[in-house]
């Protein structure tokens, strides 16, 4: 890493990663996460164009030619789109295939026609991260800057066209506008990044670290720093690991690194991760149960049944399989709600408040079902099996209010509640 | 002769991939034969690496299984996952490519795979593979080709009310006890496989071409599935006609020809369809 060339590189390759994951993320929230797919492969025929019209390998006109077929291809895009009940995916493919075609075209003609001094175009299109320069981190920075002034000076437009159109509309934002700025930083980094990077890993900077920030969170400038930062770090993780191994290509290993993230990010993110959202699902399972337990055994108090309780008794009320009574009699044990005496069980001071908690909160929203959604008495108790189990003491005190109930009704002692309101009927 | 053979072939991928692009195109996934254009490399490789050998057969059967598997990846990814559909494919196809460049590299040395056309299939190739069939002589491609459009067009005819349903109305489909999830995961498989079959003779660019320009066109011109199956295999004759011509005058490659003329057809198509209103 004290190569200076080296350095270089690494410089280049974080500063294009930080700001394809920023720009990808403008395109991914407006779902066109695979627009930066069709531009980078219909950079090719421009760029063949540009030479045959020039004569020489001069990378400014190569990337002036990328740039202008890249925009081309956009604006062919969202002309089919919007002139035809062509949607956005097939738009794309479409382009995607007929500029990269029409580029193999002209490639295949240059071929067959130049000898010489026509090798090396490719690099144009397919990378060549080995033999990027210091102009080229220069020109990643000039992008980075370009965009992020871009990005700040528009930030609230941008925000409202992304997030809320008709919003931005009424308030007289003008979208064109801020499509085209999308438009023209996406093909800024694509057309600068393609010949360091190669069509595939451009794609990816420009999807993947999106899709991973879009894990950690929903907001609007979070998500574009996150993006970034993934972008940039995994292009710093590609470069290590390409330098540390002999013969090791950066882009692809910059690829995995980004994905390894987005996995892990899918994997393990608070709240939207996987593994969180399984396991929240097992703890209210475990908790609705647990309640569950516990109404049954007040009710069988209130019913007369005698305090002590066990499986065959609860399951009068609430069926309980073997193994999952073990279970959720062990964890209330656990917690002290219920006690174990020597045949059964009993419920202790705290569980039977919680138990008749939840007892009147299945009445509570009984009795709401039935007089303010006019549901009848033979369907409001499924509903409320389900409610009991997330109404809140927000949401309770707002219902009672709502019903003209004091807050201390105890639906308990009002079962004849249950019976049709006269004036109703 | 040869334009003979070359033309037909260009015309037997359309009919088979089109067919399957006027699905894709209802579940808004045209941009799948893009997708599995790039994913299949880490198969090609490791059944490489096994086999030792660049004979075809492994290749296309690693090639088909690495297809199968991204189609699998994918739908797992956005519906376990939660990813936005298009981000789960972009991440998919790229990181499987990137894993297929990487193992290229370590293993094949200085091997010479293009960075991004996966399989060269070449269409200038194909009458080169003659064999001789009932005094015939009848390139080889031209043989599997028929025998993948046989088996996509009798796929197509049993399934297509199933396809067509879950496209349109997953809800109700799952509703009167329709496997949706079944449904998309074999639609997928025959993808992958008529790309895959496709990518040998013609190489990727026409396979993504022939996968959506065709159905879009037909698509543009009428609602009617007869019709639509119609407009695709004329589509298809069309332009691997031209495009043979085009690309015989330019001296240029044939299937970049194809994949151009097929898109000229498409704006004809679009710009009638718009005049008319």
């Amino acid at each position: 890493m004290t190569d200076p060339n080296v350095r270089y590189v690494v410089l280049s390759i974080v500063l294009l990663g930080g700001v394809s994951g920023a720009v990808g993320s403008f395109n991914f929230l407006r779902k066109k996460t695979l627009v930066g797919e069709t531009v980078a492969h219909s950079m090719l025929p421009g760029v063949l164009i540009a030479f045959l019209l020039s004569g020489v390998k001069n990378p400014y006109i190569l990337v002036t030619g990328a740039a202008i077929s890249g925009w081309l291809s956009i604006l062919l895009v969202d002309f089919i789109t919007s002139n035809s009940r062509i949607k956005g995916d097939s738009a794309l493919a479409i382009v995607l295939s007929s500029f990269f075609g029409f580029g193999i075209v002209l490639l295949t003609m240059i071929q067959s026609r130049y000898t010489g001094n026509q090798s090396g175009l490719d690099h144009y299109i397919f990378g060549n991260a080995a033999a990027m320069s210091p102009e080229d981190s220069v020109a990643f920075a000039w992008v980075c800057l370009i965009v992020l002034v871009l990005s700040v000076a528009n930030y609230f437009s941008l925000k409202a066209v992304i997030f809320n159109p008709d919003y931005a509309k009424a308030i007289g934002i003008p979208k064109k506008r801020i499509d085209t700025l999308i438009s023209f930083i996406t093909i800024l980094s694509i057309s600068v990044g393609i010949k360091a990077v190669g069509i595939v890993m451009m794609s990816a900077l420009l999807i993947i670290p999106p899709t991973a920030a879009r894990f950690w969170t929903s907001r609007f400038l979070p998500m574009l720093i996150i993006s970034g930062i993934f972008g940039g770090f995994a292009g710093w993780l590609g470069a290590f690991v390409s330098y540390s191994q002999t013969s090791m290509p950066t882009g692809p290993w910059t690829i995995i690194a980004v994905s390894v993230i987005a996995f892990l990010s899918m994997l393990f993110a608070p709240k939207r991760g996987v593994v969180y959202q399984r396991w929240n699902k097992l703890m209210l399972k475990r908790r609705i149960n647990e309640e569950n337990l516990l109404k049954a055994a007040v009710q069988n108090e209130v019913r007369g049944k005698g305090k002590l309780f066990n499986r065959a008794a609860i399951s009068t009320r609430q069926y309980f399989e073997a193994k999952l009574w073990v279970r959720t009699v062990r964890r209330l044990t656990r917690k002290g709600l219920i006690k174990k005496v020597n045949t059964g069980y009993t419920l202790s001071t705290k569980g039977r408040r919680y138990g008749a908690e939840i007892d009147r909160r299945h009445k509570i929203w009984e009795v709401y079902l039935q007089r303010r959604m006019q549901m009848s008495v033979h369907l409001v108790h499924d509903e409320a099996e389900t409610m009991e189990h997330f109404l809140t003491p927000e949401i309770e005190e707002e219902i009672l209010g709502e019903l003209g109930l004091c807050s201390r009704f105890n639906p308990i002692l009002e079962i004849h509640e249950l019976v049709p309101d006269p004036e109703l009927s | 002769m040869d334009a003979f053979w070359i033309i037909v072939t260009g015309f037997l991928v359309a009919s088979s991939t089109g067919m399957l692009g006027n699905l894709l195109l209802l579940r808004k996934m045209s941009m799948m034969g893009d997708a599995l254009s790039h994913a299949v490399l880490p198969g090609i490789v490791v059944a490489y690496l096994i086999s030792g050998s660049r004979a075809s057969i492994p290749l296309f059967v690693g090639a088909i299984i690495m297809g199968v598997l991204t189609t699998f990846l994918i739908q797992f990814f956005s519906s376990k996952g939660k990813m936005q559909s298009d981000a789960a494919m972009g991440t998919v196809f790229t990181f499987l490519f990137a894993v297929g460049v990487i193992l290229v590299t370590k293993f094949a040395g200085e091997a010479d795979i293009d960075a991004d056309c996966v399989l060269h299939g070449e269409l200038a190739f194909v009458p080169l593979q003659t064999s001789s069939f009932l005094g015939l002589g009848v390139p080889a491609p031209v043989w599997t080709l028929l025998g993948l459009l046989a088996v996509i067009q009798i796929i197509f005819w049993t399934g297509y009310k199933g396809w067509l349903i879950t496209s349109f109305n997953p809800e109700y489909a799952q509703s009167v006890g329709i496997r949706t999830v079944l449904w998309h995961y074999s639609l997928m498989a025959a993808t992958s496989v008529a790309t895959v079959v496709s990518f040998e003779s013609v190489g990727a660019i026409l396979v993504i071409a022939f996968l959506v320009v065709p159905a879009a066109t037909a698509y543009l011109l009428t609602d009617k599935l007869p019709l639509m199956t119609v407009i695709i295999l004329i589509h298809g004759l069309i332009s691997s006609t031209l495009g043979y011509f085009v690309s015989d005058a330019l001296e240029a490659s044939i299937s970049g020809s194809i994949a151009v003329m097929s898109f000229v057809l498409f704006a004809g198509a679009f710009l009638w369809n718009k005049k008319k209103g």
